[in-house]
Order: C-alpha cells, then sequence, then structure tokens
C-alpha cells in the first residue's frame, strides 16, 4: 500500500514541500490547525493504542514527538524509537514533517533520521493523523522498500534476515546513547 | 468448517458466523434503533477538521462527506482525490452540496452554538491539562526528591503546616501545586506506590465532565470507527478492573500503577480554582508521611528506597470534608505469620511497608483487596506462582506485640476509634489467609 520515496523529491501537486516554511497563514486558520490538533491529541489519549503513543512537545502544539515500538516479529521488534512531528500551518492539508530522533538503521530512513514515505508525500491524504502516521512507520519498519533506498547498506543487507538482526544489535550497542 | 453442496462448480465455504447467525428483523417506518452517541457522532463528523460537519459536501462517485471548507481546500492544496479513498476528483464539479444531511445534522443537534460551546469547554478543560503536564512531572520530581532526603531530615511535629515541604526548595513549590489528575502520563509513568482518594464530592463534579467528554470522544476515521469503538470499549477497561477489585463506591480508591498505558486516565481536569484549597491538604499530606517514618523503628528506615514514597497524590480539592473524614494507614507484614524467609516478603523485599491514606468508611475487606490487587499490580511477573491469588488477614495492634485479627466488615473509622485512639497513623499488619 504505502509506498516510499525520497524525502528530497518534492510532494507532487501543490502541497508538499513548499508549504511547510509558511508562516503567513492567517490566525483564524491557525486556531483550526490547533483545534484540530488537539482533537487528534484527545482522540490519541482516549484510544490508547498499542505500540505508539504521542504528546506535544511542551506547549506548542505544533510540535509532537511519538514513539513507535518495533514491530513483533520482526528484527526490530523490542526496540522504542522516539519521532519529532512538526505541524506546518497548513495542516492537514500538508504532511507533517516526520523524523526519528532515536538513530533507526532501516532501507528507508537515513542517518539523519528523514524518512522515506509517500505518505508523508505526494500520498499525503488530510485524513491522515499522527495515529496513522505512526502506524504507518511502525509497519514500514517491518516492510521496507528496498527498491528505493536511503540507507543503501541497510538495504542489501535486508534479505539475510539472521545477519541484518545481527548487525542491528551492534548498531544500538553503539548507538546507546542516542 | 462445513460445506455445502449446491451447484456444480461452486463450494460455498461458510463462516462460523454465517452458520450461526438470524436474519435480521425488518426495518420499517416505526421501527426504533437506538444509536450511541459515539457512533452517531462519527457519522456526522466531517473527518479533515474532525468537527462536525458544516455545509456537507458529497462526492458524487464514492459518496464520501465533508465539510464545505474542507473539502475546497484540501483539494487546492493537495492531490486531486478524494481524501477518504483516493478516487479522483477532477474539480469541485466532482461534489455536490448534500443539503438533506445538514437537515439531518440539525434536526439532531439542533443548536450548533450550544454543541459548540460545549466542544470548546471540553477543549479548554482537556488543555488546562495538557499543559498542567508538566507541572505534574515537576510534582512527581518533587516527591521523588523528597523521598529520597526524607531520611536524612529531622523535624519536628510542630514544623507542619505551610513548610511541609521544606526541606527542599524544589519541594516547596511542587507540593503547592493542584494536582492534576487528568494529565495521565506523569502520574501513571512514576514508579512510585500511588493511593488516590477521591471524595464523594469531587468524584461527582467529575462525572459531568466525564459524559459530556465520552459523547465528544470520536474514532479518527469513519472507516476505522468499527476498531476504535472497540478500543475505546476495552480503554476504559485498564482503570476500571483496577478499580473493580479495590474499591467499591464507598471507597473510592483508584489504583494507579506504573505499568498502567499513559493515557489511561482520561478525566478532564478539575478547574485551577483548587489550588488554593488544596495548598494546606497538600502540606498535610506531606506532613503526614513524615510523622508516619517518626512513627517507625529504625529497622525500617532503612527499608525505605526512593522507589517507596508513598505520599497520596489525592483527588481535587476535599474541602467540604473535614480531615477527620480521612484515615492514615501504616501497613506492615505481620511480624510472625508473615516471617523474613515467606515468599512473598522475599519478592516484596524493602516495598512490604505500605503507607495509605483513604476514607474512613472504607472496610476493612476493602483494604485487604486493595492490598491484594496493589501487591499483584506491584509485583507483577515476579510474583510467585503459588500466591497469585492473595488473601489477606488484616490485624491492628492497640499495643505493641498484641495484634488484634480484624472482621471484613467494619469500617477504619470504627477500627480506629475502637483500637487506636492516638492522633497518628493506625498501624495495621497483614498476612496470609490461612485456607
Amino acid at each position: 500500500m504505502a509506498q516510499n520515496i525520497s524525502p528530497e523529491q518534492s510532494g507532487g501537486a501543490g502541497g508538499g514541500g513548499s508549504k511547510h516554511s509558511d508562516d503567513s497563514m492567517p490566525v483564524k486558520d491557525n486556531h483550526a490547525v490547533s483545534k484540530r490538533l488537539h482533537k487528534e491529541l484527545m482522540n490519541l489519549m482516549m484510544a490508547n493504542e498499542r505500540g505508539i503513543s504521542a504528546f506535544p512537545d511542551g506547549e506548542n502544539i505544533f510540535k509532537w514527538v511519538g514513539t513507535i515500538a518495533g514491530p513483533r516479529n520482526t528484527v526490530y521488534s523490542g526496540q522504542t524509537y522516539r519521532l519529532s512531528l512538526d505541524f506546518p500551518n497548513s495542516y492537514p492539508y500538508a504532511a507533517p514533517v516526520v523524523k526519528f530522533l532515536t538513530s533507526c538503521f532501516h532501507p528507508n530512513v537515513d542517518l539523519q533520521g528523514a524518512i522515506c514515505l509517500d505518505i508523508l508525500k505526494d500520498k499525503w491524504s488530510a485524513l491522515y493523523d499522527v495515529r496513522t502516521i505512526l502506524l504507518s512507520i511502525q509497519s514500514l519498519l517491518g516492510e521496507p522498500n528496498n527498491e528505493s533506498p536511503l540507507n543503501a547498506q541497510a538495504a542489501m543487507m535486508w534479505n539475510d534476515q539472521k545477519e541484518y538482526k545481527k548487525y542491528l544489535d551492534a548498531f544500538y550497542e553503539k548507538h546507546k546513547d542516542t | 468448517m462445513t460445506s455445502l453442496d449446491p451447484a456444480p462448480n461452486k463450494t460455498w465455504e461458510l463462516s462460523l458466523y454465517e452458520l450461526q447467525r438470524k436474519p435480521q428483523e425488518v426495518i420499517t417506518d416505526s421501527t426504533e434503533i437506538a444509536v450511541s452517541p459515539r457512533s452517531l457522532h462519527s457519522e456526522l463528523m466531517c473527518p479533515i477538521c474532525l468537527d462536525m460537519l458544516k455545509k456537507t459536501m458529497t462526492t458524487k462517485e464514492c459518496l464520501h462527506r465533508f465539510c464545505s471548507d474542507c473539502i475546497v481546500t484540501a483539494l487546492r492544496s493537495g492531490n486531486k482525490e478524494c481524501p477518504t479513498c483516493r478516487k479522483k476528483l477532477v474539480s469541485k464539479r466532482s461534489l455536490r452540496a448534500d443539503p438533506n444531511f445538514d437537515l439531518l445534522i440539525s434536526k439532531i443537534y439542533p443548536s450548533r452554538e450550544e454543541y459548540e460551546a460545549i466542544q470548546e469547554k471540553v477543549m479548554a478543560k482537556f488543555n488546562q491539562t495538557q499543559s498542567q503536564q508538566a507541572l505534574v512531572n515537576s510534582i512527581n520530581e518533587g516527591i521523588k526528591l523528597q523521598s529520597q532526603n526524607r531520611p536524612q531530615r529531622f523535624r519536628t511535629k510542630g514544623g507542619g503546616g505551610g513548610g511541609g515541604g521544606g526541606g527542599n526548595g524544589n519541594g516547596a513549590a511542587n507540593v503547592a501545586a493542584p494536582p492534576a489528575p487528568g494529565a495521565p502520563t506523569a502520574v501513571g509513568r512514576n514508579a512510585s506506590n500511588q493511593m488516590h482518594v477521591h471524595d464523594t464530592a469531587s468524584n461527582d463534579s467529575n462525572s459531568n465532565t466525564n459524559s459530556i467528554d465520552r459523547e465528544n470522544r470520536d474514532p479518527g476515521h469513519s472507516g476505522t470507527s468499527a476498531a476504535s469503538a472497540i478500543t475505546s470499549a476495552s480503554n476504559a477497561a485498564p482503570s476500571s478492573s483496577a478499580n473493580s477489585g479495590a474499591s467499591t463506591s464507598a471507597t473510592r480508591m483508584q489504583v494507579d500503577d506504573a505499568s498502567n498505558p499513559p493515557s489511561v486516565r482520561s478525566t478532564p481536569s478539575p478547574v485551577p480554582s483548587n489550588s488554593s484549597s488544596s495548598k494546606p491538604k497538600r502540606a498535610m499530606s506531606v506532613l503526614t508521611s513524615e510523622r508516619s517514618e517518626e512513627s517507625e523503628s529504625d529497622s525500617q528506615m532503612d527499608c525505605r528506597t526512593e522507589g517507596d514514597s508513598n505520599i497520596d497524590t489525592e483527588g481535587e480539592g476535599n474541602g467540604e470534608l473535614g480531615i477527620n473524614d480521612e484515615i492514615e494507614l501504616v501497613f506492615k507484614p505481620h511480624p510472625t505469620e508473615m516471617s523474613a524467609d515467606n515468599q512473598l516478603i522475599r519478592a516484596l523485599k524493602e516495598n512490604c511497608v505500605r503507607y495509605i491514606k483513604t476514607t474512613a468508611n472504607a472496610t476493612v475487606d476493602h483494604l485487604s483487596k486493595y492490598l491484594a490487587m496493589r501487591l499483584t499490580l506491584d509485583l507483577g511477573a515476579d510474583l510467585p506462582e503459588a500466591c497469585r491469588v492473595l488473601n489477606f488477614c488484616i490485624y491492628v495492634a492497640p499495643q505493641p506485640q498484641q495484634l488484634v485479627i480484624l472482621n471484613g466488615n467494619q469500617t477504619l473509622h470504627q477500627v480506629n476509634d475502637k483500637f487506636w485512639k492516638v492522633n497518628k497513623p493506625m498501624e495495621m499488619y497483614y498476612s496470609w489467609k490461612k485456607t
């Protein structure tokens, strides 16, 4: 379903990257955005979803920190990842900027934490929300798209899952502090 | 699975449900169907702004509904496709206004202003909770610090009152802050053992906001409404199941546990106007826990660890109820029945002594149930298989070395009057129930 594309590639139609820097939105719209984010937060807290969580980072409702648990029965099982979500003023008509804060060795995540996922770019829809974004990223962990990797080494290693897991463990041992 | 044997080339595999199901009753004009507010709301909600549909527009081909403003903005700013199902939407002409649906909404919610006012209120409450999050974090930090410092501190009883948290500068500021029970994470994450005691008055006011709130909680997508209905049903479970064992309406103890996921407590926070009323209250409870410590023997002093801070994070300002309606307890293992080589005590280690503050009309039975639940939650996997079902006898010690076993139906108030009388936390003991 969700295809991944390079984050450098700008969103196809209007929406995508260009809007993120747009801070000249009218105040009224801004209110609508924060209203929707508050609703999302409320729903998220009510729904008590397993394996994912998210909360605004401090007082600013436009910046959230989310966590996802590595999906079960994958090499990432047992890991926990922190991500940052930056919502543009044009949210939900434009996607938030989502990045891994925890270093993540994955074919579609680069070493800076940028994620290569189509629904965060040209396949974005106003119906996606924090919950579905985090769930999508969670499932991306277990099902990478090795056709257009950001991390070529990871993509190459993916086929040998045993070896991959071994490398992964060593990787996290090395990046423990981050 | 049974397969029937119909047409030659086709075998019909019926699922268990299909085999069992009965035909539905015919729906006629006079049929009344009850719809829960939540599922109704998910039908009437715009999936883009998550608000109630305003000037409904329906996609002509796939029949998905949005607010006029929302879908127009979406089409202008994004892909030319239906946000819900990605069906191509060439332009605004792929949409049609849906006045009938607007009419339906106005029948169900005649006053949109009123509805929006309630919404705003709920959001405002929620925001408060959320900004109190940081506050709660710092409160918990303060409590932790205090419990670390406590063994080294020396304090005379007279020092009490407002100086309750004076031991460290951090604590003083934190302790005075209003508790925010709606802000879940911090409370839940704090690994200390907490027991929330809600008095009747505050509970009632909460249940009001709660019901509004419940109507407004709403699945994110209409597409996932079924799934989220289930999650929100089960979502109520952690807190209520924790409650059911430990409390009845009489006691209203609420067990909060580190293992509870962050979002369990969903009640919007009380208005901050409590801060003034909770100030003395809070100081009281800090003082109390110090007092209880003073009453302990030296051997118990070193049992204390950082994690053992049993400060009560009480409910919202219970000014109406006097302090006399609450009772403080120190719970210790029975000195002879529960000796140190006992399986449970070994598992509990330093956590075997418990400090509890609760309403005086809780009974001894409530207490033993609470204790069983609390210990099970704390120990989790560490609990030896043999003692999964915990059953306790409760004793009180009117004089040292003299333990009196208590009847289950006595209230703590009665016990206190009968056996304790002294103005310090009642010391109680627990042991296995011999069956």
